[in-house]
């Protein structure tokens, strides 16, 4: 890891001993307090668990396409493995990929640099922010082996099957999975505290709200809507933990309890959270599009404002995950309508993105092109959420395949593809090298054209009638037709998987490589390129803290001989 | 370690430390109240609960609720200690306001012991496992803010930190006010 | 979001509020939460609902009201710090409302929640001994009662403190675990057979019984059908049955034998 020396200027920011630049490799990759240290253990961590979430796709996926045969590097997937299987791809997925990469990760990283601070408000918190998280991280992956092994209930974790270890037949695991969940929510619970304190007091001086970031703004709007929705969900997994391992009877309709509460506990958190990891992935698409455009965004604080109006509006719309699960019918009428509505703001925010690009001059990096798939597979994820907003759509779709592709297309666009842009866009300044770009592009079409051949059989699988969480399609007569479907979408996925290998091949030889990247490689306005790359401990040297002159995008300025225009330069 | 610059900023007007227990509690709000909305929704669809219900002492409750409003009053009055510079005297009512919790903790050992031993246990029924995840979410903490009000105290007698006072004393008062709504619905509704 | 920038000294020691906050006679506060909490706990005494809501629920409203604004100080605090707690609250009311309708109602259109409404008339049983200044005489005054469900899995006590454990029952075990694939006569006819792949041992047959012994027996029931190169179909059960139950369902198997 490419970590440079500290500053040439006198550390005032002295360590925990004696004012020594030189700290032990544990105090300086364990122990650190540095944001942007932090910031990569997130990321390894998150890359790791992607690794073992894609792994167990495969797994699943081949037993889907060739049932009962010995998958290679796993063996035989009996019917109890294949359920872990699935729960933990979902639960890791979302949990440890997409919520650390892209708001931990990057939020950590950029939030400080963007803002032009030395550091996020509380480093501590910050670091017992990851070591929680860290922990939560090694519980999962260790629920998978206890006996019984993982849990299988489905990231949803329904009760009265994840309630009742006589049913689920996990019960150590899934204990084990409950709580790792929870010391998550409260990594991030700390962590969003220390982000949204940062920006709201630590903001370079001159930096008015209107010259914030976009991807800023979007990791704290993130920040406090994850606070606000995971609070019910949190007492629920009290609940349910005690019903797993105390005999209580929170959930249980013979002694009073009523399953369908959590239903409502775990999809009143569920369905903000979705937009908890939207949020960042699209800041960090319109940020990367401003400077590949060249060109002044189309509309920053109506961007914000829909930010925010998604933020709010996704509150209300919950119970769509539940219309045929028993909820009252004038329930899931006036759900259908808060659904629909809140495919207007999105929407907006993809056609914002497009008047950006329209005019603009526009260079093909491999980051703009994750972006601009970015735009292009959501849309159709969006699209296709529609119909099962629509309640009466949804009675005949819901928890068919159908779902599956739409929450692909909408969460791989989030966690992968976005990710992936982040990662090419910040590369050069988290590391201090360049990524190969011929590599990277063809790493990008490696991934987004086999992902097309993934998902679209799967929505004609679900209009088929196929369901999910089914482990041997084979068993049913009337959908054992459609296994070619099944196998292309293996297939795809295999030839997906490895064309991650050009990707570990890229990074590898550039973190080895001696070429060191220049301060501002893509010509952005943004402060984090003001500083060299990598950043060294402060950021700035501290009688150098950057102020700031204007906002965020200023590109093609006319009359100026360069077309970019930094933030922190006085004229 | 040294505060980073970031820390001493204040763009929005309110000191950090102060800006960051308020966002704490907008998340406890959230927590708590999930977990009380849960309870409130079975209670009133319920009615029967209030056979159970009638089992928990008032008495035992009421002095609970005198002896946490009481640690509010030394954690406030420890804030007014320390807003005057006055370190050593702010950690000795920081030290009664923890005496205040490990009274609280003492009673409330006592009357779960009590009721326990009666055969009121958590499983007994829909109400009792409420009463005791609620009490028992509350008293985790009253028991995490009894740890950090040492802390703080320790640092306060040398002078230190003395803006912590006033941010542990928002904490525990939070504590108090959730107790403040546990108490009727716990206790009282009958 | 407030807009000035304000470079507060390094030491943010927390000795003033912005506007000059006054001298809050915290005594007379704390002389007030403490008639506040007497007359909460005396009007319910009155026994009249009305009374009790204002007096119980309505002074925690005022008392909490009370703590919020001059202990922690928040009427001195910026306006942006009492919205986020009203928004956090708002949210909260939000989830209770929109969950009500399907948790705290037992029906609705065109659909009842029977267990909630049996619950309800099962009621509580009156609290024992002496406890509790209304010790309720009303209660429905029905034995508690037994939970429906069958007590044949053995686990921790169905929950009432009453219950004595249901003594384990082989054949109840089976009914409830087993026959499901293997068929209620062991015949490797269960409704769940028509899905499996190989078919679940039919214990009815003399071939199938020539090839086992009883370890082998015991062992896949406790490992799963893995455990002895069958089928994974065969869950483990191990985590659900002792190794003393499952010697009694071996013996309950061997009835099958013909």
């Amino acid at each position: 890891m490419a970590q440079a020396t500290t500053a040439p200027v006198q550390d005032t920011h002295g360590h925990d001993t004696h004012g020594h630049h030189d700290q032990g490799w544990f105090k300086k990759y364990f122990w650190s307090t540095d944001h942007k240290m932090i910031a990569k253990q997130y990321l390894w961590t998150s890359i790791f668990m992607a690794v073992v979430g894609g792994l167990m796709a495969y797994v699943f996926r081949m037993q889907l396409a060739f049932p009962g045969i010995e998958v290679p590097g796993f063996g035989l997937v009996s019917p109890g493995e294949y359920n872990a299987l699935i729960t933990n791809h979902g639960s890791i997925m979302i949990f440890w990929v997409a919520m650390p990469m892209l708001i931990a990760a990057w939020g950590n990283f950029l939030i400080p640099l963007m803002i032009g601070a030395d550091d996020m408000v509380f480093p501590r918190i910050n670091r017992l922010s990851f070591q929680i998280f860290l922990i939560s991280a090694i519980l999962i992956l260790a629920s998978l082996f206890v006996q019984g092994g993982g849990f299988g209930g489905a990231w949803t974790s329904y009760p009265p099957l994840s309630a009742n270890p006589e049913y689920n037949l996990t019960g150590l695991g899934a204990s084990i999975w409950l709580i790792a969940v929870a010391l998550e929510f409260v990594a991030f619970l700390l962590g969003g505290i220390n982000f949204i304190v940062t920006l709201m007091n630590s903001r370079a001086p001159g930096m008015k709200a209107y010259d914030i970031p976009v991807t800023v703004w979007m990791i704290v709007i993130a920040s406090i809507l994850f606070m606000l929705s995971v609070g019910p969900l949190i007492a629920g997994a009290i609940m349910l933990l005690f019903d797993q391992t105390l005999n209580t009877g929170f959930y249980d309709p013979a002694r009073g309890g009523d399953p369908i509460l959590w239903q409502h506990l775990f999809w009143f958190f569920g369905h903000p959270e979705v937009y908890v990891v939207l949020l960042p992935a699209i800041g960090f698409v319109i940020d990367i599009i401003a400077t590949f455009a060249r060109k002044k965004l189309f509309g920053y604080k109506i961007m914000v404002y829909t930010a925010v109006a998604t933020a709010v509006l996704s509150f209300f719309v919950w119970a769509h995950h539940q219309f045929i699960a028993g909820i009252d019918p004038r329930m899931a009428n006036v759900f259908t309508v808060t659904t629909l509505l809140i495919s207007v703001p999105i929407a907006e925010l993809l056609f914002v993105i497009i008047a950006t690009l329209y005019g603009g001059s526009i260079k093909f990096t491999t980051p703009m092109l994750w972006a601009l798939s970015f735009v292009a597979t959501f849309l159709i994820g969006g699209v296709t959420g529609i119909f099962l907003g629509a309640s009466g759509s949804d009675i005949y779709l819901h928890d068919t395949y159908f779902v599956l592709a739409h929450f692909h297309y909408t969460f791989f666009p989030i966690a992968i593809i976005g990710g992936f842009a982040a990662f090419t866009y910040w590369f050069p300044k988290m590391f201090g090298t360049m990524l190969d770009e011929t590599l990277g592009k063809i790493h990008f079409w490696g991934t987004v054209i086999p992902f097309q051949f993934i998902f679209i059989p799967l929505f004609a699988l679900g209009l088929g009638g196929q369901h999910r969480r089914i482990y041997n399609f084979q068993n049913f007569p009337e959908l054992a037709s459609m296994q070619p479907l099944r196998v292309t979408a293996t297939l795809a996925l295999i030839v997906m998987i490895l064309f991650q290998l050009v990707f570990f091949w890229n990074l590898f030889r550039s973190l080895r490589s001696k070429e060191k990247a220049p301060m501002n490689p893509w010509k952005a306005n943004t402060l984090e390129w003001t500083t060299p790359s990598p950043p060294p401990h402060g950021n700035w040297p501290p009688d150098q803290m950057p102020k700031v002159y204007r906002g965020p995008y200023e590109y093609s300025v006319p009359d100026r001989d360069t077309d970019y225009w930094p933030q922190n330069e006085p004229s | 370690m040294q505060k980073p610059i970031a820390t001493t900023r204040s763009a929005s007007g309110i000191p950090t430390g102060r800006l960051a227990i308020w966002w704490l509690l907008a998340s406890e709000i959230v927590i708590f109240g999930g977990l009380l909305a849960c309870y409130l929704l079975f209670r009133l669809g319920h009615p029967e609960w209030a056979d159970a219900a009638a089992v928990t002492n008032t008495a035992i409750g009421a002095t609970n609720t005198f002896v946490l409003l009481t640690s509010s009053f030394t954690a406030v009055l420890a804030h007014q200690a320390a807003e005057r510079g006055d370190g050593k005297k702010a950690a000795r009512f920081l030290v009664f306001t923890i005496i205040g919790a490990c009274l609280f903790l003492g009673i409330k050992s006592y009357e779960w012991w009590y009721e326990i031993s009666h055969g009121y246990t958590i499983t007994s029924n829909g109400f009792w496992s409420f009463y005791y995840t609620a009490a028992g979410l509350h008293a985790a903490h009253v028991i995490a803010g009894a740890i950090a009000m040492g802390f703080v105290a320790k640092d306060a007698a040398q002078g230190k930190e003395l803006q912590r006072v006033e941010l542990v004393g928002i904490y525990w008062h939070f504590v108090d006010v959730v107790w403040i709504f546990l108490f009727p619905l716990l206790y009282i509704a009958k | 979001m407030t807009e000035h920038i304000d470079q507060t000294a390094p030491h943010d020691a927390g000795e003033h509020h912005d506007d000059g906050h006054h001298d809050v006679n915290y005594a007379k506060i704390y002389v007030a939460l403490l008639v506040l909490l007497v007359i909460s706990i005396l009007g319910p005494e009155l026994g009249i609902t009305w009374v009790t809501l204002i007096t119980a629920f309505g002074i925690a409203l005022v008392k909490a009201t009370m703590v919020i604004n001059n202990f922690m100080h928040l009427k001195w605090e910026k306006n942006f710090i009492k919205w986020a707690l009203v928004v956090s609250l708002l949210f909260v009311a939000l989830f209770f409302f929109g969950v009500a309708p399907d948790v705290m109602k037992h029906d609705g259109l065109r659909w009842v929640n029977d267990a909630a409404i049996a619950s309800v008339e099962r009621g509580i049983e009156p609290p024992h001994g002496e406890e509790g200044e209304h010790a309720a005489e009303d209660g429905e005054g029905e034995d508690h009662a037994e939970e429906g469900d069958d007590t044949t899995v053995e686990g921790e006590g169905e929950g009432a403190t009453e219950t004595v454990a249901a003594a384990f029952s082989a054949p109840d075990a089976y009914s409830a675990t087993c026959a499901t694939c293997h068929g209620p006569n062991g015949g490797g006819d269960g409704p769940g057979a028509a899905a499996l792949d190989p078919q679940p041992a039919s214990f009815a047959t003399t071939e199938f019984w020539d090839e086992v012994t009883r370890e082998s027996m015991v062992n896949v029931i406790q490992n799963g059908g893995a455990a002895e190169g069958l089928s994974a179909a065969m869950p483990a059960w191990g985590a659900l049955y002792s190794d003393d139950e499952i010697q009694q369902i071996v013996d309950y198997v061997e009835t099958f034998q013909p």
